[in-house]
């Protein structure tokens, strides 16, 4: 298949709200996991962290009156696609129907879901306000988005874990084959909520003091992602080639803890395999690790089989941003903004192996 | 790629009008409407206290899976079963990193996080009992028919409100058509909640009685539970085990409305640019469309809307060619909606009998195609076209040939 081309990113993360502050925080080692101060955990030593991004304006890309009517997960979206929209320096005007978007998502609509839920049990149903029902749906994101900025070519969100955004790349590498679209909008985009992380603290899931697991994050990234043919037509300037795409699954269950390397390890081979390059042509890896033991362990043991001893760099940003799909999306955001600042790295790993056996792979090339 | 061509050879499904294809098929050609009261909440104070439940839960799977799984799953499952002993397809000689797992999902577990919720309100997080909450993601579905059957390629879960599922068989077939699978395990599974059931009701798209598309007192829709699975394959590899071949996909559209969260675009221009990136992705003109099983949701604003984009799409065929909703049977099973219809939409094809629209009694002036009225009919139907439009704009239409 025809290897598409990335001709633009943006991130709109808890560390910064754009793509080029967010790679300066990471790099000054910051972090933005800190404890959820609200009270209510299961019990004190079940409190676990999350990254936030707390305070959040979405302008000057779109303005308080129209977002006050988006949930937050929304709102990240509409900024990072207006974002990307400048980056890319395309112009969406008379080409709206060869334009698509694609998001992947955990937990969009969780804000207005809970406060739709919360009305109808503590007031009546009659009383649930109907401005929330809208938002609750998991692709509210990607189609605010669309009317917002005119986008009427496929509009699909798909949910699966932290690989949403690299499954969504790989939907879309089929949607350009087939000439359903010149140009697409790809990321994901994710809100923290209380209610879930309650939920989620309650089963310890968690991540807590002296007990690993997940960090609830958030966020909203997105890639500009072409068919090579249309970027170069309209003169775009191109940051990278999705040069190989892979996905497997493994038959676990979705709450089953543990993990099998052998199907990342294949997944890697596969991605290495369509983009022609050995192991040795990865300069980066971006790292799945999100301190869960079994995972983590299977992923060092993937790379281990797949790399040997000659493991290039690696970026684990979840142990910085927290992790969801959203936080997918901006290790492929800053892997985008990487290979544009640093074309000499050659090409950049990501792996993404979420809980239920799901595992992709990704390898990014320079133009 | 070129070559490689998308046949079924499984369906399965479980609906308000009987736990396995057969009794629901049976249904849909009786006429029989699986709509009736609530019964898996208090559903006192919303406009309707109707909808089209499941009305026993499936008991097919081992008891001790059942309990730890979410109602979704438990008729996803089933309904997976179904189908793939309907495919007949041998696992043990088939590769199973060549079979993939697509589905449309939302409510997935949401009832149970329902539950669970309300106690967190009404006794603190200390107390709340946080049972089957890990069953709240939407793709819990598809990872539960991957482990159950140890498939291991490619999965995905498509979440776009009520156009998940049909757009869940598009990507399926494209991993199929680009080689990526030999199978595919595709459709969706969808159950009741509080949440869409509330939601309709706050924003007046609830009909206070059973539904009824396109008729000219309709007010909005029903709520239904359905899992409709289907088993996609690639031809070759279907006529080298000699499966028996129950139909075709022939393509789809998949386009964006970029108009309104919730309302339809009014002229049909937004509905006939996805019919039209349908026929156009199957090869297909409008002359060779037999048969439009409908989104017909029997909201007022769905319905005129449709029935616009099917004139401005189709042209003057339009007015020829039968549609009808099946809603008015099953009620909109959201989520899973597209897989259903798309699962009905090949038996049409298969016995040359249309299911009608039921409760079709007083046509709306703006809703006049032949909309099979309330009974049954044979036809002869090689090709069809089945419709889905959803919250966002997100509109999917598939299209399905003869085998």
């Amino acid at each position: 298949m025809r290897a598409p081309v990335i001709t633009g990113a943006s991130a709109v993360t808890a560390l910064g709200r754009t793509l080029e502050e967010t790679r300066a925080a990471l790099a000054a080692g910051r972090s933005a996991i800190a404890p959820v101060e609200e009270d209510g955990a299961p019990k004190a030593a079940d409190r676990s962290d999350a990254a936030r991004i707390g305070p959040f304006t979405t302008e000057p890309e779109l303005a308080k009156g129209k977002a006050r009517r988006l949930d937050r997960a929304s709102q990240y979206a509409v900024v990072a696609v207006r974002q990307v929209l400048a980056d890319a320096g395309y112009a969406i005007a008379a080409r709206e129907e060869r334009t698509g978007i694609l998001l992947g998502t955990g937990s969009a609509g969780a804000g207005p879901l809970t406060e739709f839920e919360r009305q109808m049990a503590v007031e009546s149903p009659d009383a649930a306000s109907p401005f929330l029902f809208p938002n609750t749906v998991s692709n509210a994101p990607a189609s605010q988005a669309a009317i917002e900025v005119g986008i009427k070519g496929p509009n699909v969100t798909i949910t699966q874990k932290d690989p949403a955004v690299l499954n969504a790349l790989f939907y879309g590498r089929m949607l350009l084959a087939d000439g359903r679209a010149d140009a697409l909008f790809v990321g994901a985009a994710d809100e923290w909520n209380l209610v879930y992380h309650r939920a989620y603290e309650s089963v310890r899931a968690t991540r807590a003091a002296g007990r690993p697991g997940f960090v609830l994050g958030e966020g909203a990234a997105v890639v500009f992602v072409e068919d090579e043919a249309a970027a170069r037509a309209r003169g775009a300037r191109i940051d990278a080639r999705v040069a190989g795409l892979a996905s497997r699954g493994a038959a676990v269950s979705p709450q089953a803890r543990r993990a099998d390397p052998m199907v990342l390890a294949s997944a890697i081979r596969d991605a290495l395999a369509e983009a022609h390059l050995a192991p040795a042509g990865i300069g980066l890896i971006h790292l799945s690790r999100n301190g869960s033991p079994f995972t983590d362990a299977a992923e060092d043991a993937a790379l281990l089989d797949v790399f040997g001893t000659r493991l290039p760099r690696t970026m684990a940003v979840k142990d910085s941003l927290g992790e969801n799909p959203a936080i997918g999306a901006i290790q492929l955001a800053l892997a985008v903004a990487e290979l544009r600042a640093n074309p000499g790295i050659g090409a950049i790993l990501l792996d993404a192996f979420g809980a239920g056996g799901n595992v992709l792979a990704a390898v990014l090339s320079a133009p | 790629m070129d070559g490689r061509r998308v046949v079924v050879t499984g369906l399965g499904a479980v609906t308000s009008l009987g736990n396995d294809l057969a009794s629901t098929w049976g249904g849909l050609v009786s006429g029989r409407s699986g709509i009736g009261p609530i019964t898996l909440f208090d559903a006192s104070g919303f406009r309707t206290q109707l909808a089209a439940e499941v009305k026993e839960l499936p008991a097919g799977l081992d008891p001790r899976l059942t309990r730890r799984l979410s109602r979704t799953d438990v008729i996803g499952l089933t309904a997976a079963a179904e189908a793939l002993a309907d495919a007949g397809l041998d696992l043990d000689r088939e590769d199973p990193s060549r079979i993939g797992v697509v589905l449309g999902a939302g409510v997935s577990g949401l009832l149970d996080s329902e539950n669970y919720f309300r106690d967190l309100l009404a006794r603190g997080a200390r107390r709340a009992r946080p049972t089957k909450v890990l069953n709240h993601p939407p793709d819990q579905t598809t990872d539960r028919i991957a482990e159950r059957w140890g498939f291991l390629g490619p999965r995905s879960t498509i979440t776009t409100a009520c156009s998940s599922s049909a757009t869940s068989l598009g990507y399926a077939a494209d991993l199929i058509r680009h080689g990526f699978c030999d199978v595919v395990v595709t459709g969706g599974a969808d159950t009741f909640a509080r949440l869409t059931h509330g939601g309709f009701n706050a924003l007046r798209s609830v009909d206070p009685e059973p539904c009824r598309p396109f008729d000219r007192r309709r007010k909005g829709l029903t709520i239904g539970e359905a899992a409709g699975l289907l088993v996609f394959e690639d031809e070759a590899h279907a006529r080298r085990r000699g499966a028996r071949l129950r139909g075709r996909f022939l393509g789809y559209g998949v386009t964006s409305d970029a108009h309104h969260m919730t309302q339809p675009e009014p002229t049909g221009e937004a509905g006939a640019r996805t019919i039209a990136a349908c026929l156009r992705a199957s090869g297909l003109n409008a002359d060779d469309v037999d048969y439009v099983n409908a989104h017909g949701t029997a909201t007022p604003q769905n319905d005129s809307a449709e029935t616009a984009a099917l004139k401005r799409a189709l042209g003057n065929r339009a007015r020829e060619i039968p549609l009808s909703s099946i809603k008015s049977m099953l009620g909109h099973c959201l989520c899973a909606a597209g897989a259903i219809e798309a699962v009905s939409t090949v038996r049409t094809i298969e016995t040359g009998l249309i299911p009608p629209t039921i409760r079709l009694e007083e046509p709306d002036p703006e809703c006049d195609l032949d909309c099979v009225p309330n009974v049954v009919r044979e036809a002869r139907v090689k090709i069809a076209l089945s419709n889905s439009f959803a919250f966002g704009g997100n509109s999917t239409v598939v299209a399905f040939g003869a085998a």
